[in-house]
């Protein structure tokens, strides 16, 4: 299982959600991504777009105003 | 000190705290209370809503506070637009709105505990700004209005500009996200 880190910090809606899902694409099953954001929008878009495909996400607030979305790529 | 950390540990695990405050609200909320306002704006100053209008009276009021004038300017020539001018930035409806947006937006992230500074990751950013801020400007007055004065009141005011604007501002969102892949991935 490979952990890959994406950081995303001071990207603007929807960078993130594009680079996640550009990353997850290259990514094996069972492989975990994380992406650090500090965009409240894409602590919405990027679970909401992972959670609708399938995967599991789990979003954790490490500071104020600032997030890991993981996901645990399972197809 | 410790029993006053101790209070805000137990807010913030608050259930009521976490749905009103901390968490984002849910779109259909968002389209429910907006639509209330767009009514709420048009019964009590008798205009639809607008956000990017009211900032070129800023500007104008700014050029007037340093000594310039805008009377001969096309833009500010209409009697509404020179009764907006004279009746003085406190007085506008439009300009009351504006704070209110930006100190309620501040207010909003204070109490979700999210404020952050965030850093500028490349000059690209800077210069992609810039130029988008400058577009968007340029492209509200020229429409005579953003995507709320122009969009929103538009089609909640059934006139048939909001969908041309909306058609319009489709495809420029297409050629925009195009973009934003080409130079920002």
């Amino acid at each position: 299982m490979n952990e890959v880190v994406i950081d995303c910090l001071g990207e603007a809606c929807p960078v993130p959600l594009v680079k996640a899902q550009n990353k997850l694409k290259e990514m094996a099953v069972g492989d975990v991504l994380i992406v650090q954001i500090d965009h409240s929008c894409a602590m919405k878009n990027v679970p909401e777009w992972a959670r609708k495909d399938g995967h599991n996400v789990e979003v954790e607030e490490v500071d104020d105003g600032e997030w890991e979305v993981i996901i645990e790529k399972t197809h | 000190m410790s029993a006053f950390k101790e209070y805000f540990v137990k807010v913030s695990k608050n259930e009521f705290y976490k749905k009103w405050l901390k968490d984002a609200w849910p779109y259909l909320t968002g389209a429910i209370l907006l639509s209330l306002f767009q009514i709420v704006t048009l019964a009590t100053t008798g205009n639809p809503w607008g956000v990017s209008g009211v900032f070129a009276n800023w500007g104008a009021w700014l050029y007037e506070a340093v000594g310039g004038s805008v009377d001969k300017w096309y833009y500010f020539s209409s009697d509404g637009a020179q009764a907006t001018l004279n009746n003085g930035f406190l007085n506008d409806p439009g300009t009351m709105r504006n704070v209110g947006i930006i100190f309620g937006a501040l207010l909003a992230t204070l109490l979700a505990s999210q404020f952050k500074f965030k850093k500028i990751k490349s000059k690209k950013q800077v210069i992609a700004a810039i130029i988008g801020g400058l577009l968007m400007g340029y492209g509200a007055r020229i429409a005579a209005g953003c995507n709320i004065g122009a969009l929103f009141s538009g089609i909640a005011s059934l006139s048939l500009s909001g969908w041309v604007f909306a058609i319009a501002m489709f495809f420029g969102a297409v050629v925009g996200s195009k973009l934003l892949v080409k130079f920002f991935m």
